[in-house]
């Protein structure tokens, strides 16, 4: 079975549903000043060790749910899935991908924590979760073959493919402008970053074990 | 890793292309060597303004598609050296560090550890790239080597035990155990909040983060694989 994807379609439509983890809630609130009734989140979930108190209320009085996670194993991002896959249930609706805002600048140890999320979500969704950053994004790719169009224009000069968590011996590319065959990946031999693409406008990805897959999104701040 | 006494620990400073921390001052001063990797020379002029005679690399080396040709220029005309490491199937850094190393055997230096500043923000892959390299470094020297950059540090630890003296002062509230590149099956830590006995770290099953210290002042761990250990560094900017 092959899995279709193009990471930045998202980057075009609008969300169904929107939440806050924790302090999320903070920058949301910070930025929309002044129009942040036009941007009320579905609920915020979270320990709560981050959110400000003034944040909290002017969201709860507005309407927006605030959940309480408090387990102190997961991170918010985490339980903040879990969250979310309940009320995409509960609501019945059809959701193609979960993007996620934030996770890949600041303290190390929460980069990692970003990234391990992505390896717990495949047990709480089977939806496909992006992580976007300022010009970087992650996809974690599961076991299996995957097709990435990366013909939406928005896509940016480099790209990679990470073995985060194990190494993959077996791994073959198309699309790239380095590609790899049925070579080995990991963390000690070699790993893809700084790669482009070969101008097809597709990117074919094969691997026996999880392979993150990192892409730039083009700046259009110019 | 312990210097026999306070502010004597030799090292040597690589500076990579990411804004430079207000510590990388103090860190210049008493590195026996410094140099940059690329678009660090960058980093370095541009933050040395009005006293960049003082803050003199080594050397500098990469393909140098990052570094700007008034830089480049300046730093020649210094007497820096000007390095050209091409090879595009290794990064910058991982081929400054090989550079570095020569440079220490040739001049017989003791050196008790390589200091890195940058490398932690910006692109997610070279992110990857600069861990990736603390990999391939294991090839390259027996030196430790640290990561620095804000408020974050990073080390690879080999597999065997560890002691970390995290008694300095700096460190700060979070530490973190990372399992990159393979799950580490037998993990046993002590000295942290949240320790762990015999267990495997491994993404997808446990990743340590926001950890942080049992007040002990010393953390060991134990490991059958590479293990990055991460930590915070305190803020001393208030």
């Amino acid at each position: 079975m092959e899995h279709a994807i193009t990471p930045l379609e998202p980057l075009l439509p609008t969300a169904l549903l929107r939440a806050c983890a924790d302090g999320g809630a903070n920058r949301l609130y910070d930025v929309t000043e002044g129009e942040r009734e036009s941007f009320l989140p579905e609920f915020i979930s979270g320990d709560f060790d981050s959110i400000r108190p003034e944040v909290r209320e002017y969201y709860a009085i507005k309407g927006c749910e605030i959940i309480s996670t408090p387990d102190q194993y997961h991170t918010d991002f985490t339980k903040c899935l879990e969250v979310l896959r309940n009320k995409i249930e509960e609501k019945d609706l059809q959701v193609d991908m979960i993007v996620t805002l934030g996770g890949l600048a600041g303290r190390f140890d929460q980069i990692m924590a970003s990234v391990s999320t992505l390896f717990q979500a495949t047990r709480i969704t089977p939806l496909p979760i992006i992580i976007i950053q300022e010009e970087s994004l992650i996809y974690l790719l599961q076991p299996g073959k995957h097709k990435l169009h990366v013909d939406t224009g928005m896509e940016g000069d480099w790209c990679g493919l990470i073995p985060v968590g194990q190494p993959c011996n077996q791994v073959t590319t198309t699309g790239l402008k380095w590609n790899v065959t049925n070579h080995r990946i990991s963390f000690g031999t070699l790993v893809s970053t700084s790669n482009t693409y070969d101008g097809s406008g597709v990117v074919t990805v094969e691997t026996d074990h999880p392979l993150l897959w990192t892409m730039a999104i083009k700046n259009t701040h110019d």
